[in-house]
């Protein structure tokens, strides 16, 4: 176990690395100059000549990324152009609203998708099935955004059950709670449908298999066939839908914050890019990055203390 | 479903009752009536005729995004898939890193680097989408590689380049443009995310984004403006969907759903 726990380390520490370089080199595979488009259209060549030299733009590309690995291994990221701090810590200090609200979402997709998706594929090609597929099919074809708004608009202004925007008074928990509420069901509902979608997969898979046969063969009722040999049997499978979300609802939660007026990751990288704080955006997507791959490492983990064929394979 | 906006956005000059950039402070937040469908907004321009010239804007970019992460992904994943070793696990590894990334979040990073034009949007949302085709084409080169045709190839003294192109990208393509279809729908709200927070393709020009953003502020007052839009966008996407369902079907009934499914 403890092998099987390192190597899972390991890997997340070579995945780490290699993230950072993907940041690097992705920032500067599209063509156009950063310099010049943070100094806007009315730059002076000398200004942005000048820039390039500032964010070390003008030196050959492989010691502009030795350079930055070796700060990066140090945990510097650059510095904000906005606020002039070190902007890994201008990021981390934004972090944990996103966290929660990207927490809360997932948490409440799982409590609605999972059961959804598996009512589908236990009731497969009934008007049950047919009415959760096309609910979900809603779901993940409405913009997240859109759902906000609309949430705000029925939930917030018509029947007045939930503020419209911030994330409520610092100190008060039941308000911080009331605020998190609806974008959390918002960003709930949208990951849910993807969910659902995913777990009524797995289940019909599982369902399809020898074991179902047997135990249905045995003259098992098909409540007992589906509590005790379907449904255990496409836990692992679901919960490994869980970890695929994640990224998903991260880059939802983004825009969910925005349309909710929360603070967190969501405003800080739209302030950032519309102040043009490049080194800002950076460090939020590496963070990002990093905290799926974080969450994913634990959920592989999980995976093999629930399931020893996983570890051992 | 797709072929009605195919119809509109290629005949949006003359379908659009009006131009969809012409303010009219006159008629500015007017609501529905004959004369306006869809009511107007702030600037008194015409919504319906923003969201035809806006279907235009979307397929652009979903066509363009297909195109490119296709291209690319098919590229990556059949060169893995095909040539294994090293140049497997270096390529897979990528991808599976790339995959890492809130999609959403590197197209924002992207396009926030280097500026909001319909060129960056639109490589943008394709390089965050590709790794998903490519790990889609290659577990599907792999079944391919090891059938005789392919191994007949070999024997004839074929090269791997011939042998890439003429049997095995073939041979592997449906299952893949199942995944490029799907991926059209995620192509249109990632635009209409990026434009929604001002970093798609900029405003005046007439995207669904854009217009959910200008109806943003009148939600209450006006919800129409950005009700409407989301539902062309919830259209389109669905249509993109049900034609990757369909196709799924029709090209590759062996391909098991959930592998697609939990890439897209």
């Amino acid at each position: 176990m403890a092998r099987y726990i390192g190597g899972r380390l390991l890997m997340m520490a070579v995945t780490i690395v290699a993230i950072l370089t993907v940041v690097f080199f992705l920032m500067r595979a599209i063509p156009g100059d950063p310099a010049a488009y943070i100094l806007g259209n009315y730059a002076t060549s000398d200004a942005i000549t000048t820039l390039r030299h500032n964010l070390g733009l003008d030196r050959p590309l492989i010691v502009q990324y030795l350079l930055y690995m070796g700060a990066a291994l140090h945990g510097n990221l650059g510095t904000s152009i906005i606020s002039q701090q070190p902007a890994l810590s201008v990021v981390m200090s934004n972090l944990l609203p996103s966290i929660e609200l990207a927490v809360a979402g997932v948490a409440i997709a799982a409590a609605v998708g999972i059961p959804f998706g598996m009512l589908s594929a236990a009731r497969h090609g009934t008007i049950v099935d047919l009415s959760v597929m096309l609910g979900a099919l809603g779901g993940i074809s409405f913009p997240v955004f859109w759902i906000g708004l609309v949430a705000i608009l029925i939930f917030a202004h018509a029947l007045r059950w939930f503020p419209s925007v911030g994330a409520g008074s610092a100190g008060d928990p039941a308000s911080q709670l009331r605020h998190l509420a609806l974008p959390a069901l918002v960003l709930g509902l949208s990951v849910a449908a993807y969910i659902a979608r995913l777990s009524r997969s797995a289940m019909l898979e599982v369902l399809g298999q020898d074991f179902i046969r047997t135990a249905r063969s045995k003259g098992l009722s098909e409540r007992a066939v589906m509590w005790r040999h379907a449904l255990r049997n496409a836990l692992v499978p679901v919960l490994s839908v869980i970890g695929v979300t994640i990224a998903w609802a991260f880059g939802n939660a983004i825009l969910v914050e925005i349309v909710f007026s929360r603070p967190g990751l969501g405003s800080l990288i739209l302030k950032a890019v519309s102040a043009r704080d490049y080194p800002l955006v950076q460090a939020a997507v590496f963070v990002l990055a990093v905290a799926v791959v974080l969450i994913n490492t634990t959920i592989d983990v999980l995976y093999g203390i629930i399931d020893p064929r996983i570890r051992q394979a | 479903m797709l072929a009605v906006l195919l119809i509109i956005a290629i005949g949006a000059p003359w379908i659009a009752p009006y131009s969809p950039i012409a303010t009219d402070l006159s008629h500015s937040l007017a609501p529905p009536s004959i004369a306006h469908l869809l009511g107007t907004d702030q600037y008194g321009r015409d919504v319906l005729s923003r969201l035809i010239w806006g279907t235009r804007i979307s397929l652009e970019v979903a066509f363009w995004v297909v195109l490119v992460s296709l291209t690319l992904g098919t590229a990556i994943g059949a060169m893995a898939g095909y040539f294994g070793g090293w140049i497997d696990r270096t390529l897979t590894s990528f991808n599976e890193m790339m995959l890492a990334f809130p999609g959403f979040l590197l197209a924002l990073a992207l396009v926030a680097a280097r500026g909001s034009t319909l060129d960056n949007v639109i490589l943008a949302i394709a390089i965050a989408y590709t790794p998903r085709v490519a790990i889609v084409m290659r577990s599907i080169v792999l079944t391919v590689r090891p059938r005789q045709y392919v191994e007949a190839a070999h024997a004839i003294g074929a090269s791997s380049l011939r042998i890439l192109l003429r049997h095995v990208i073939p041979n592997s393509l449906p299952p893949v443009i199942v995944v490029a279809t799907v991926s059209a729908a995620t192509a249109i709200l990632g635009e209409a995310g990026l434009s929604f927070l001002g970093l798609g393709v900029q405003p005046p020009a007439p995207t669904w984004g854009n217009v959910i953003s200008d109806g943003q502020n009148y939600i209450q007052s006006n919800p129409w403006i950005s009700l409407s839009a989301g539902i062309a966008i919830a259209i389109s996407v669905i249509g993109f969907n049900l034609l990757g369902d369909g196709l799924r079907d029709t090209l590759d009934p062996q391909l098991k759903k959930q592998t697609a499914a939990k890439l897209l």
